[in-house]
């Protein structure tokens, strides 16, 4: 009963120094003005019934997602275990080798001609520059995307991860989208100053969720996970850094 | 605090319904889970809006304390009302919150923190309701929710102590100091209140 546990949460809840002196004795008239003000302080209107129960509605499919390995959206990862960190692979190949062609071009280039040398040194992006960027751009969407997709099913997981194949699950997600998080640290768009930090910190709670799979996350766990992902803000972070739009045209890239 | 003994029989059916409600929700029946929403959700989005004061954070607020709630029904054991114990959820979720985003103000915005301070000040408020306002937010949070609950929201000494953990007696207190708070942070517009 709640009576058992009377006042154990006194601690949890700050009530303030029991300064009894520092009551006055009440006042009638103050008691009556304040019980007609208090009704209009943080007054609530409408309640938006439906927009609360959609969002309900939402989390709750998630983690039901989340815990039968499948993310609305989100292809299975059972059945494409291999595809997102190879096409992350062949994105930063396929980036590097147009980086040394274009190095190739110029050297060639400014060898028959100088003034090639200083045309190079202009700031206008060459087209495979651009082609290249836009490369390590798709990766990494592609990375932030599978990132927040596994920290939101994370987040709903709730009782999800409480049991061993649930949480050897998120484990094994959080093992794959680790491995493609440092490929990108270690590219060239890791040397992003933007990128960067949140690249770092996603690899640290990724690694706190690899760490503690296996087991079934108990409340300390989760504490410290949560704890990670509040003071770091990541997800609105990666929500922030993925273009509106962009995970959709990633995942339909996929398919 | 309430018992099921001491109820009438009308409540009594109320809360068998309930409990036939939350059996059926935890064997994953939607309906039941939606039911249960429908029964509780004004009372919960009232509750964390009075302790919040903004309307996005109540809406995830509640959000989240029905999330939770449904995601541990194994946990409510039925020794309570189902509404208090979305209470005590739904003030521990809350409070949470307002401590973290407190903490994250006071890392991030040293500057707006003290601009708020310093419009605390009677002489650039003049509005006595907004500075009741102030002098409630800076009431310590256990003592601010009490009084919030109660005076703000009507809820009773015992739903108040089921749900923040304590015994209604100590709510009663925690309530008369509060007011005794404000009324000290409000002596300045004695008159205006008196009036």
């Amino acid at each position: 009963m709640i009576d058992d546990a009377r006042d154990r949460f006194e601690t949890v809840y700050d009530f303030g120094d029991p300064d009894v002196q520092a009551v006055p004795p009440a006042d009638p008239a103050f008691e009556a003005w304040l019980r007609r003000a208090a009704p209009s302080l943080n007054a609530p209107g409408t309640t938006p019934v439906e927009t609360i129960w959609a969002g309900i509605h939402a989390a709750q499919r998630s983690a039901a997602a989340a815990a039968t390995d499948r993310i609305t959206g989100v292809r299975p990862l059972r059945r494409t275990r291999w595809v997102m960190p190879v096409t992350i692979a062949a994105t930063l190949l396929v980036g590097v080798a147009l980086d040394r062609f274009v190095i190739v071009q110029s050297g060639l280039r400014s060898a028959s001609s100088p003034t090639v040398v200083a045309r190079r040194a202009e700031p206008a992006p060459t087209v495979d520059s651009t082609a290249r960027s836009d490369l390590y751009r798709l990766a990494a969407v592609q990375t932030l995307t599978q990132a927040e997709a596994l920290l939101t099913a994370y987040r709903a997981g709730g009782a999800g991860t409480r049991n061993d194949a649930a949480a050897r699950q998120l484990g094994g997600w959080a093992r794959e989208v680790l491995g493609s998080t440092r490929l990108l640290i270690d590219s060239p768009a890791g040397s992003d100053a933007q990128l960067r930090p949140l690249l770092n910190d996603i690899e640290l709670v990724l690694v706190q969720i690899v760490r503690l799979s296996g087991t079934p996350l108990d409340s300390t766990d989760r504490a410290l996970i949560d704890r990670a992902l509040r003071d770091r803000d990541l997800l609105p972070r990666i929500r922030t850094a993925v273009p509106a739009g962009a995970a959709d045209a990633t995942i339909a890239s996929d398919d | 605090m309430e018992t099921e003994s001491s109820l009438p029989p009308t409540r009594l059916l109320a809360l068998d319904g309930q409990h036939a409600l939350v059996e059926s929700a935890r064997r994953g029946d939607p309906s039941a889970h939606r039911a249960l929403y429908d029964a509780h959700v004004d009372r919960v989005y009232r509750l964390t809006y009075r302790l919040s004061g903004r309307e996005d954070m109540a809406r995830d607020l509640t959000q989240d304390t029905f999330v939770r709630a449904f995601a541990g029904l194994d946990g409510y054991r039925g020794d309570c009302a189902f509404g208090t114990w979305l209470h005590t959820i739904a003030v521990s979720v809350t409070l949470n919150e307002l401590k973290r985003r407190k903490r994250q103000r006071a890392r991030e915005a040293p500057l707006d923190e003290a601009l708020t301070i310093a419009r605390t000040g009677p002489s650039h408020d003049p509005l006595l309701r907004d500075r009741l306002m102030d002098a409630v937010n800076a009431l310590p949070e256990g003592c601010r929710a009490v009084f919030l609950m109660h005076d703000s929201e009507g809820l009773t000494h015992d739903e108040i102590g089921a749900a923040l953990g304590i015994s209604a007696g100590t709510s009663k207190a925690q309530l008369s100091r509060a007011r005794a708070k404000l009324r000290i942070a409000l002596a300045g517009y004695e008159q205006e209140w008196k009036s």
